[in-house]
């Protein structure tokens, strides 16, 4: 695969991306330095790019020991594929491993895999199974195993199997198709696939893959069977949750990780405030996200910040179902009114990156570069007066989510600007997400995965079931498939060229900016900054 | 005494039947239902998904024969699986799929509360050590309200119109009229800032070890109530009751110190602390007595905006994430706790008010 195959002396083209714009003193070094290792470059590495020499970094051995006490929503626990947050997922982290994980750097390496091959047009993948990896329970684990997940990742039967939709390639008639996986050895399986996918790999490192025990029956904590270094001691919904190291299980990672005796997991509730008046009677280590006003409060008080570049996003898509956005100038017009790095600045407070309305961000391995868009407010209402929809009132919809709602006004103040009428209306969230793929011009807030197209597939293709714009297009579907079956990514990057300016040019939706995630911690924990898809793994923190 | 026992088991009775139809009414409209099932299925599922999860789960009956099957009043549902096994309310209450195993009703008569969604647990193991956690909550706040409010409305009303007593009075009116997210609030910062108010300055000045004076936070009260974690909610909760209790106590006293006995005794040449301690007391005692207890179920709401705001898990706490995620059955349960609390106090009031009183019976 290819976004294995990237060196540690290879950067991430993003970060490349970063030191021209500081050559250019597009952004300043401090920025630089904070994007590029974000992107998992190393200090001295990021400072190379800009021909500099690092300060002379101190040398950290991880120390054995102590209790990590992390601010985290504590969600009622289910079924591992049926997660539908990473917090339950991240509880879990210390014992049900993955076949493979997505780094900060947006790598993807292999766990309970050794190794993986895919043929060359992504439709035949021989996975390696680790040698050596036991299950709590003393089990050796098998590629028979890794075959049963399969077979449970493909249920469709179970609601809420969110593994199923990533699996298409290996599915019939809603279940795991009977010759796709072919056992070959103990230690290996090959994965027959009915079309090329690139991204199955990078699937089985979301949240919901936790790789799970035969029998297993459905209750990680009260059945706690896995294959990793800690086991759960309590969990309580809306509470706390407890995890220990398993005194009784070597881990076949020994001596890699597993620093930390005892995390615990508190459930603070939602409002910020509450986080940092604990956090100022030192009751928590680290935060899980914070946001906001709140990332300046956390600083002052002495913790450290950390920052994630991610692929997470808020689309104001267009319903193409829906008058007036099933004509194409109008939906261009009200693109050409924004201006995408005043809603960045304004709306989400400079924390991210400027997009470019199309859903393909700089940290994908295949993101090309289009030439910038141009805002113009006086060609935006010409262009909707010779339609006749001068005089039209938009409604623009978002939840109440604080993000959301000042994205969305923003956008309205500018489209105001530009003598466009608008509405803007903002419900609770509740109510939001009950019509989330129906209203005719609103906000939804997409989390970010690792590969370019995967958004793509999910939410553009023609009649898919999140395609809440409606979009329909058969050459942007015909191109989608094309580069479903190019596993490398340069080569890739020809095709979603093309996709990205369709997108743009059909008008689908008004993209503009990356979100960055931050995090928090005390200065005395290690290893443990923001992660794009916000994973806590615990088993490699340790804290001085 | 007895009738009158019955009578107001039975009004208990009728309003926590009221009160729970409504909340199951309005937790069960359609809109709250697919969000239910939206939290229990995964946020993101389609209509399909919904329509399928309320049909296997039995929340695609009638509103009213499903509040008879909480009740237990009507038989729960029932459907037979692809391969033979049942599933049901009373099946999934038992854990059993047997056909014929599980028991036709299964309700609050049958002593089944139901499951809470929201905690995935049963009600009866959710409830009670949230309202345990209350319970140690209210009673120090009640153990340091009910003494202070007693001595500020006795010192305010045994002189009425002094200079105690407009000082004191517009103490309790100021308490009275700040609601807990106020106080509380500015309790945090005054108290529990790192950044602002006293504590920079107590921890410049060397006078205290940690960075904050008290903690804003009262969640590590859960395992171990501390003077430092537990301040600040017992006082947000005492300070708002106390102006109110001390203010019906200043005009019980007022009133009592105006009396022909309270005269006489003066004239007999008894001393102002005797006849305050000994005369006025005790009848000036009879109204604050009802109200504290009135206070109880009044605290128990005001513990809703308390105990979210310190992130303390006790009752009110679990009722707010019960309401924001249409837990129905955590809810109802929640409900019939709160009507008995209610009116167990009420009748503890009016029993006391009697044995005070003995002008007035309950009959």
């Amino acid at each position: 695969m290819t976004h294995k195959k990237r060196k540690a002396t290879e950067l991430h083209c993003a970060a490349k991306l970063y030191a021209r714009e500081c050559s250019e003193g597009k952004l300043s070094r401090r920025e630089f330095l904070t994007r590029a290792t974000a992107l998992g470059v190393a200090a001295p590495a990021a400072y190379g790019l800009l021909g500099l020499s690092a300060p002379a970094a101190r040398a950290d051995t991880p120390r054995m020991g102590g209790t990590l006490r992390i601010q985290m929503d504590i969600r009622a626990q289910r079924d591992p594929r049926t997660w539908d947050w990473a917090e339950p997922a991240n509880v879990c982290r210390g014992w049900l491993e993955y076949l493979v994980q997505y780094n900060r750097d947006g790598t993807i390496i292999p766990v309970l895999l050794e190794d993986w091959e895919a043929n060359d047009d992504a439709t035949e993948y021989t996975l390696m199974v680790r040698q050596g990896v036991t299950w709590n329970n003393g089990d050796a684990f098998t590629a028979e195993h890794v075959a049963h997940n399969f077979e449970r990742w493909c249920d469709t039967s179970v609601e809420g199997n969110s593994m199923a939709s990533r699996m298409g390639a290996i599915m019939e008639d809603d279940a795991l198709r009977d010759d796709a996986i072919e056992l070959v050895d103990e230690h290996t399986l090959r994965l027959h696939l009915s079309r090329p996918d690139i991204t199955l790999i990078s699937g089985l490192a979301d949240y919901p893959a936790a790789v799970v025990h035969p029998d297993f029956n459905g209750d990680p904590i009260g059945d706690p069977i896995g294959t990793g270094p800690y086991r759960p001691v309590s969990y309580d919904t809306g509470i706390s949750a407890v995890v220990e190291r398993n005194p009784d299980h070597t881990w076949w990672n020994e001596g890699n990780g597993a620093w930390l005796d005892r995390v615990e997991f508190i459930d603070l509730g939602t409002d910020p405030a509450a986080w940092v008046a604990s956090a100022e009677g030192a009751e928590i280590d680290m935060l899980y996200e914070t946001t906001g006003d709140f990332l300046g409060i956390f600083t002052a008080i002495g913790m450290e910040q950390s920052e994630a570049v991610t692929a997470a996003t808020l689309v104001m898509r267009f319903n193409q179902d829906s008058e007036p956005y099933d004509n194409r100038a109008v939906r261009r017009a009200l693109q050409t009114a924004i201006n995408n790095a005043e809603v960045l600045e304004l709306g989400y407070s400079d924390l991210g990156i400027v997009a470019e309305n199309h859903h393909v961000c700089p940290i994908h391995p295949e993101y090309a570069e289009l030439p910038p868009i141009e805002m113009d407010r006086d060609a935006a209402l010409e262009m909707l007066a010779a339609e006749g929809h001068a005089e039209t009132e938009f409604e623009l919809i978002s939840s109440d989510e604080t993000f959301h709602a000042d994205t969305c006004d923003n956008i309205a103040a500018q489209m105001r600007d530009a003598g466009i009428n608008v509405r803007r209306t903002v419900l609770p969230g509740a109510t939001f997400w009950n019509d989330w793929l129906t209203y005719p011009f609103s906000a939804t807030s997409w989390a970010m995965r690792p590969l370019g197209v995967q958004t793509l597939d999910l939410a553009y293709r023609s009649g898919v079931a999140w395609n809440e714009s409606a979009f329909s297009n058969e050459e942007f579907d015909a191109l989608l498939d094309q580069a479903n079956g190019i596993p490398d990514a340069d080569e890739r990057r020809e095709v979603m060229a093309r996709l990205q300016e369709i997108m743009q040019d059909e008008g689908v939706a008004i993209i503009p900016y990356w979100r960055s995630i931050f995090r928090h911690a005390r200065p005395n924990v290690h290893n443990a900054e923001q992660h794009p898809t916000l994973e806590v793994h615990y088993q490699t923190y340790w804290m001085s | 005494m007895l009738l009158f026992l019955a009578r107001r088991i039975g009004v208990m009775i009728v309003t926590a039947l009221c009160l729970t139809f409504i909340v199951f009414y309005l937790t069960n409209l359609p809109a709250k239902l697919e969000t239910l099932a939206k939290t229990q299925a995964g946020s993101r599922i389609s209509d399909a998904e919904v329509a399928s999860w309320l049909d296997r789960n039995g929340y695609n009956q009638p509103m009213l024969a499903r509040y008879g099957e909480w009740l237990g009043v009507v038989p729960g549902w029932t459907r037979v699986d692809g391969d033979g096994d049942v599933t049901g309310r009373c099946y999934r209450a038992h854990g059993i799929t047997d056909p014929g195993a599980a028991p036709a009703r299964c309700g609050l008569l049958q002593g089944y509360w139901g499951e809470s969604t929201r905690f995935r647990a049963s009600v009866p193991d959710v409830i009670p050590p949230r309202l345990g956690a209350t319970g140690l909550l209210m009673m120090w706040a009640l153990i340091v309200m009910v003494p202070m409010a007693l001595i500020v409305g006795v010192l305010a009303g045994m002189r009425e119109g002094s200079r105690t007593d407009r000082t004191l009075s517009t103490f309790a009116i100021a308490s009275t009229a700040t609601p807990e997210y106020v106080s509380g609030v500015v309790f945090i910062a005054l108290l529990a800032s790192s950044t602002a108010g006293l504590s920079p300055l107590l921890s410049s000045w060397g006078w205290i070890d940690a960075p904050v004076l008290f903690q804003g936070n009262a969640r590590s009260a859960l395992e171990q109530i501390t003077f430092w974690n537990f301040t600040l909610p017992v006082m947000t909760i005492a300070l708002y009751g106390m102006g109110y209790v001390a203010r019906i106590t200043r005009a019980s006293m007022a009133e009592v110190m105006t009396q022909q006995y309270i005269r006489t005794a003066r004239l007999k040449g008894v001393s102002f602390a005797n006849i305050v301690l000994r005369h006025a007391l005790r009848n000036a005692l009879i109204a604050p007595f009802t109200v504290i207890m009135l206070q109880i179920p009044w605290l128990l709401t005001g513990v809703v905006i308390v105990e979210v705001l310190f992130s303390y898990p006790g009752f009110g706490w679990t009722l707010f994430e019960a309401a924001v995620n249409n837990d129905i059955e955590l809810l109802l349960a929640a409900s019939v706790v709160a009507v008995i609390v209610v009116l167990l106090t009420q009748l503890i009031s009016d029993i006391g008010y009697v044995w005070l009183n003995p002008r007035i019976s309950v009959t």
